[in-house]
């Protein structure tokens, strides 16, 4: 204790969420700074042992005003770094930001592998199906406990006793000359494998689930989920065109310019799309007369070509949320298709959703008719209008 | 002798020739046991496979091959690495630019979808040739065509650009070392920048020539007015203020002298006071003869005598000299003449083919009518047709004399055009160097030493002034596809010049034309009229009016009447069908498929004679059981030069005594689908647009003919309905509706109904949302067929090739039908005898039978038929599998991947309009219908349309109203928050339509032009006692007779 350096005692000041503050840091610091290496800011894994707390607290609220205060640190940084400023975050509270920094000495500890919190979920799962085959031996156990103490019973009036074997035996075979029995039991086996064959055939071609390995490993929980990238911003055709396009490499770069390094594999996949654009990190710049190769991703939803599906109508037009139809996607590692894509599930949509009749002012004259017809308050669907018309979705 | 030797395939043959002989007669050497085992029951028997072991072998295959074939492919999907800034995937971006071929010009807007120019559309900006025909709107199919040169050619092997530049300035540098002409050989320059360019290219040699000629050419005409104006150049024609229009000769709707004047011809067409007055004299029936109100039938010889018979009229009521007359349709002349004189300066005079005295006695006309800056303008001029047939022809005297070094042609066939001139041909191979820079290895390029591969227009930059004050820019929409150059780009190199052509036309445009406006405004609109001023200058100068000028009229007259008087037995007239013109982009499918306006013939061109011809000379027409139409064939004979096989269609209208014949055909070198298509008839051409023929029948050939207009006339019935303007004016109102407008009555137990009101049926709440209505104006139709093509190219129409079109297999959504009238009508039948069921001479039954035969001079109608978009349909009915429904914007909706094709639909449609995929049309494995290679090859299906579906065998279509725009449309309305405006939605056939004879809306939006042309006392539905209550509606036509 007595030999510890001044720095480490200034981290011991620190009381603060490790757990709370590295989704702070993720949200908020990642896209600059990692904790064992210089990006755009310096490295932060041991900053709690060269500032003082309150220095910190200062910095990350205003560091600006820090800077005109005359603070030599400070400055001495800004000048380190050329002049590129550190936007200011006044949104953060004192214990949010000394969680983030308890977070910058926790995280920078070796790390420790903590087996099965990842499998956690799937033994949940698995239990289930654990209670179910205990479930089914304690029965089958109860069945053969039956019997025995059938036979018990029958020895002790001193009747002949049978096997579990025989008695079965004997019940099927007059169970099968039962015409009404065999009726049933075809008519039960007949539905069963219709309804499965059924089942089975119009799964065909139904891709839900979906969830081919890309060439890139994009985690949609990543962006989307952690650092809350709007959809749009690199899904930008959705709300204006029928497409909604995969991003072009260059949108990819506005950030990645700056984050070279992502916090599941490093280099390894991010230097994908430098290798597509022909970005050199090292130098950061780009390689002259480099000749780009595009990313090949692979397509998850697929529409057949004889049905027209048009994003903008959706999103802009519909207001629909992105994820009504590709669900979860800020939840997904890897994305997969979330719905059947179906006609059946199209059309169901087009009969339960509301039209957004009120804001918009094509609308106007057709809601006043629509109003005449289903009375004031009813709900105009999709369908009211025509959306369920062959013709809308196939020419 | 070449002709004597024998070869032999092998030594064999040569040395055991009988063995070889019956070895070659029998397919197996030796004999295969079929009847030996089949017939053996113990062979049979004994075989390991048996019927049950087939059996089981197909079924394992199946279930395997299905069970394969249940894994879904994996898609890759390539987004931009770095995305252009104006392409979003999905959105059609359009841009202006101009079309311009050596024959025809317009300004057009190019659709393009992810890079890809896939449609024309017109360019409403334009002031000039906005309005782009036939060719035009299918231009953009060339560029995706495979057999284009894809690069450079010398000396007929494909070659790079170093080595041909090398080779051509080799050429130009010994031509001009050896005191010879280097000669520029084009069409009609209308380019300023090409103009200057060549200018300059030619500055480097001592004897330098350039030489213009236009393949329909108009020398003649254009020396007629250099001497009127001073400049060798036509004067351009205003119809917006022609109240009577008398052409003898000039198919100014059709092809004529470039200047693209339906829409303005069209304004006059709207039936009530105002409305002008079309006479038209003509020798073949042209599409401007078609839509005149009196057509005369006479002579290309002789339309130099109706105009001495038109002056003289004319003068004469203006206390005038005349010259000495002429006796040709005396009465029909004088009539036209009352016409002229009564619209004073709003009257004009054109005339056709290619005489100076005409053109003269034209001019003189007009002169006296005072019409100068009125209907005609001599102060504005038009430099579409610039061709001089005398420098021509000193080009080809000096080629045969070897005194040209090196010819270089560009927008320009000669070896095609000039293909009767059999001393071009000669002299251009006295030509050291000769260069042709040409898309296609085409006939003069065959002949050629270098051949520059050229660009398309849509890859290309370029300017035009078709006209004074007038100016447009092209710009490329893609980028090249092959390694290819422009014209302007190769002059550069050639003269050592270096830059870019874009540069120079810039500084050119800087220099003299642009002024103060901004260059990319001008690129913008694709289109710049230089001043405001002009139409006020043209009105206050009348400097030329009234003799200003003096033509020796009297010269003139003589020479017309001498031509007249010679005029010969059977004179052959060139003309241009509609889907061809010259022949400038002939390897295109969409207009080799679209049937003649007006013949409504595809896949060819013919001889047109009249009735009474054919009779005299044995040719005649007939049609096969299944309603396919063969034909005579006759060899043509003019001066010296034959042409033979040429097949015969017999032409209503055609004047007795002529034959017609269209250039563009007959082709070698311009494309798989085009060449050998039609016979070429610039064989027998010279300068002149006719000439004396010899027709001689060739005995028991025949010719087939894809014809898909089967009855001529409409039999009695309304189905186009026309009502003269004297009793749309003054035929009052009966029963709440005008006589000639009548609807079908019906008896019904609430009393008499009209057609519309009696329902069966539950309707369709058609009042809430939008209800799609067309109303198609006959009046303003004439026939040009822009649609046609426009709905080719929008909705990815199969071409489905000549074979099926005989079986009119057509796959058209839209078609315009024509009919001629009938010598017979119900109405005049008594007087012309035909009684009861006929026991004792004409009956009923011969009355229905002539009513099938049109007229000699029949008057033409014009019908476009699409889907007709019944409310109460009877296709909807009878579709065992609810594939085609109805939508409550009242719009038939087909939906092809529910269709099974049992082909009921088609079989109740009252108007026939739904059209059946009969094969594969598209990726076709089977290597059949190589003509659709829009759908065939990778290189054509650039051009379909992403937003249509492309259907497959067995499925039917028709026209969806182009439900793709109304949707987008809509689309576009709710993403802006703001209500659909009338006009925000047009269907294809609208936008291409010039003169507005289709009009497309809400009828639900009580300010649109489709409602209240819905209102208008003109409209009627098309067989309106069937009670389908159409979304489609057509307006009567009214012709300005007085009868």
């Amino acid at each position: 204790m007595i030999l510890a350096a001044p720095g480490r005692a200034l981290a011991q000041d620190i009381e603060g969420d490790a757990a709370n503050g590295k989704s702070i840091f993720n949200s908020q610091c990642a896209a600059c700074h990692k904790l064992d290496k210089k990006v755009v800011g310096p490295a932060l894994g041991d900053v709690t042992q060269r500032r003082s707390t309150e220095w910190l607290v200062s910095w990350i609220k205003d560091n600006a005003a820090l800077r005109a205060s005359g603070d030599a640190d400070a400055n001495a940084i800004f000048e380190e770094f050329n002049g590129l400023a550190m936007p200011a975050f006044p949104q953060l509270s004192d214990q949010d930001i000394k969680d983030v920094l308890a977070y910058t000495i926790e995280g920078n500890k070796p790390a420790e592998v903590v087996p099965g919190t990842e499998t956690a979920p799937v033994e949940a799962e698995a239990d289930n199906t654990v209670y179910l085959y205990i479930l089914g031996v304690l029965l089958l156990f109860m069945v053969v406990l039956l019997a025995r103490v059938k036979n018990t019973l029958k020895l002790v009036k001193g009747q002949p006793t049978t096997t579990m074997m025989e008695d079965a035996n004997v019940f099927t075979r007059t169970a099968l000359k039962n015409p009404r029995v065999v009726t049933v039991l075809t008519i039960f086996i007949a539905v069963v494998f219709f309804q499965q064959l059924y089942v089975n055939l119009m799964a065909v071609n139904v891709d839900a689930g979906y969830q081919p390995s890309q060439p890139i490993k994009f985690s949609h929980e990543l962006h989307a989920g952690q650092n809350e990238i709007d959809c749009n911003y690199c899904h930008s055709g959705a709300r204006k065109s029928k497409h909604s396009n995969i991003p072009s490499a260059n949108v990819c770069m506005n950030c990645h310019m700056y984050v070279s390094e992502g916090p599941k594999y490093g280099t390894e996949e991010i230097s994908k799309i430098y290798d597509a654009v022909g970005w050199d990190a090292e130098k950061g710049a780009y390689i002259e007369d480099y000749e780009q190769k595009p990313i090949k991703w692979v397509r998850i939803h697929k529409l057949p070509d004889l049905a027209y599906f048009n994003h903008s109508q959706h999103v802009t037009a519909g207001q629909i949320k992105c994820q009504t139809c590709h669900g979860p996607v800020e939840e997904m590692e890897e994305v997969y298709q979330y719905s059947d894509l179906t006609m059946g599930w199209c059309i169901n949509c087009h009969r339960e959703t509301k039209v957004q009749v009120e804001s918009n002012d094509y609308y106007e004259e057709m809601h006043a008719k629509l109003k005449e017809k289903y009375g004031a308050d009813a709900k105009v669907t999709v369908e009211m209008i025509g959306g369920l018309e062959c013709g809308k979705c196939h020419y | 002798m070449a002709e004597n030797k024998k070869y032999w395939r092998g030594i064999s043959e040569l040395e055991n020739p009988e063995l070889v002989q019956s070895l070659s007669e029998q397919e197996f050497p030796s004999n295969i046991p079929a009847e030996e085992f089949l017939g053996n029951q113990d062979n049979l028997e004994s075989t390991h496979t048996s019927r049950r072991d087939f059996l089981k072998y197909m079924g394992f295959t199946t279930a395997a091959a299905t069970l394969a074939a249940c894994e879904s492919p994996v898609y890759e999907s390539l987004p931009y690495v770095v995305a252009p800034e104006e392409i979003i995937p999905g959105i059609a971006n359009y841009y202006a630019t101009s079309y311009y071929d050596g024959h025809d010009y317009a300004s057009v807007l190019i659709k393009t979808r992810e890079g890809r120019p896939i449609k024309v559309e017109n360019n409403r900006e334009a002031k000039m040739n906005g309005g782009a025909n036939t060719r035009v709107h299918a231009s953009v199919l060339n560029l995706y065509d495979a057999t284009r040169l894809q690069n450079p050619m010398v000396k007929g092997e494909s070659s790079d650009w170093a080595s041909l530049d090398a080779g051509v300035k080799k050429g130009l540098l010994a031509a001009e070392a050896a005191g010879k002409q280097v000669v520029v050989l084009t069409s009609s320059v209308i380019s300023p920048s090409q103009k200057a360019l060549i200018k300059k290219f030619g500055e480097s040699y001592s004897n330098f020539r350039h030489v213009s000629f236009d393949p329909m050419s108009y020398s003649n005409k254009l020396d007629a007015w250099k001497e009127v104006t001073g400049k060798r150049a036509l004067g351009l024609y205003n119809f917006a203020n022609a109240k009577a229009i008398v052409s003898v000769g000039a198919d100014f709707l059709g092809n004529w002298v470039g200047q693209s004047v339906a829409g303005d011809y069209a304004k006059n067409r709207v039936p009530g006071e105002g409305m002008s007055r079309h006479f038209q004299f003509e020798a073949g029936l042209s599409l401007t003869g078609s839509n005149a109100d009196k057509r005369h039938k006479v002579k290309a010889a002789e339309y130099g005598a109706v105009l001495v018979g038109l002056y003289n009229e004319i003068a004469s009521a203006k206390g005038l000299a005349t010259v000495s007359g002429s006796s040709v349709l005396k009465s029909e002349v004088k009539a036209a003449a009352q016409e002229l004189l009564a619209a004073g300066k709003n009257g004009l005079v054109v005339c056709g083919g290619n005489s100076k005295a005409n053109e003269h006695l034209c001019i003189a006309i007009n002169q006296m009518l005072g019409n100068t800056e009125v209907t005609v303008s001599h102060k504005n001029r038009s430099y579409l047709r610039q061709g001089d047939d005398k420098a021509i022809q000193a080009l080809i005297t000096d080629m045969k004399a070897g005194n040209v070094g090196a010819v270089i042609t560009h927008n320009l066939n000669p070896a095609y055009v000039l293909s009767g001139n059999a001393d071009f041909k000669a002299g251009y191979a006295k030509v050291p160097t000769t260069v042709a820079v040409s898309m296609k290895s085409d006939e003069t390029a065959k002949l050629s030493a270098f051949v520059a591969a050229e660009n398309h227009y849509l890859e290309s930059w370029g300017d035009f002034s078709p006209a004074d004050m007038h100016y447009s820019l092209q710009q490329p929409t893609i980028k090249t596809l092959f390694s290819t150059r422009q014209f302007e780009d190769c002059l550069m190199s050639w003269s050592g010049m270096g830059g870019s052509y874009l540069d120079f036309i810039k500084s050119n445009w800087n220099a003299g034309i642009l002024g103060s406006t901004d260059w990319t405004k001008v690129l913008h609109d694709g289109v710049f009229v230089k001043s405001s001023a002009v139409a006020e200058e043209m009105a206050a100068d009348t400097e030329m009016e009234e003799g200003g000028i003096s033509i020796d009229v009297a010269v003139s007259a003589s020479d017309a009447l001498a031509t007249a008087k010679k005029a010969p037995s059977m004179e052959l007239n060139f003309s241009q069908l509609t889907g061809m013109g010259v022949g400038t982009i002939a390897n295109n499918p969409w207009l080799l498929e679209f049937p003649d306006p007006i013949s409504r013939v595809s896949w060819d061109n013919y001889l047109s004679v009249a009735a009474a011809d054919a009779a005299e000379l044995g040719l005649k027409n007939w049609n096969e059981s299944n309603g396919a139409l063969n034909g005579s064939v006759v060899n043509l004979q003019v001066g010296s030069k034959t042409l033979e096989n040429v097949p015969v269609f017999i032409q209503p209208g055609q004047t007795i005594g002529t034959a017609c014949l269209a250039v563009g055909f007959g082709r070698d070198g311009a494309g798989e689908v085009a060449d050998k298509v039609g016979v070429n008839a610039f064989q027998l051409m010279g300068m002149d647009h006719s000439a004396e023929v010899k027709i001689s029948p060739v005995e028991g050939a025949e010719h087939k003919f894809a014809c898909i207009q089967l009855a001529h006339t409409m039999m009695g019935r309304d189905i186009v309905k026309e009502v003269s303007l004297n009793t749309f004016l003054n035929e009052p109102a009966q029963n709440g509706h005008d006589g000639w407008n009548e609807p079908p009555i019906f008896n019904t137990y609430k009393g008499p109904l009209v057609g519309d009101d009696v329902n069966l049926w539950d309707d369709f709440d058609h009042e809430t949302g939008h209800m799609w209505n067309m109303s198609i104006d006959l009046n303003l139709c004439n026939g040009c067929g822009a649609c046609v093509i426009a709905c080719h190219s929008e909705n990815n129409v199969p071409v489905v090739g000549k074979d099926e079109m005989r079986k009119h297999r057509d796959m058209h959504w839209l078609r315009i039908d024509r009919y001629y009238s009938s010598d017979v009508t119900k109405e005049n039948a008594d007087e012309l005898g035909y009684e009861g069921i006929g026991l004792l001479g004409k009956g009923a039954t011969d009355m229905y039978a002539d009513m099938e035969k049109p007229s000699e001079s029949p008057e033409v109608f014009f019908q476009p038929v699409m889907c007709q978009h019944c409310n109460h349909a009877p296709c909807e009915t009878v579709c065992p599998v609810a594939a085609t429904t109805h939508s409550a914007e009242g719009l038939n909706h087909m939906t092809y991947n529910r269709c099974i094709g049992t082909r009921y639909c088609a079989n109740n449609c009252p108007y026939k309009v739904r059209r059946f995929n009969w094969f594969q049309y598209h990726d076709n494995t089977m290597g059949m219908f190589k003509e659709n290679y829009a759908m065939n090859e990778d290189l054509g299906r650039m051009v379909l349309n992403p937003d249509v579906t492309v259907r497959s065998r067995g499925v039917m279509e028709k026209c969806s109203m182009c439900i793709q725009r109304t949707q987008l449309g809509k689309l576009e309305a709710k993403k802006r928050g703001v209500a659909l405006k009338d006009g925000d939605v047009q269907t294809a056939c609208q936008s291409a339509c010039d003169t507005g004879a289709i009009v497309f809306g809400d009828v639900n939006d009580k300010k649109s032009q489709v409602f209240n042309l819905k209102q208008d006392k003109r409209m009627y539905h098309l067989l309106g006692s069937v009670g389908t209550q159409p979304s489609v509606f057509y307006q009567v036509k009214v012709r300005n007779t007085t009868a």
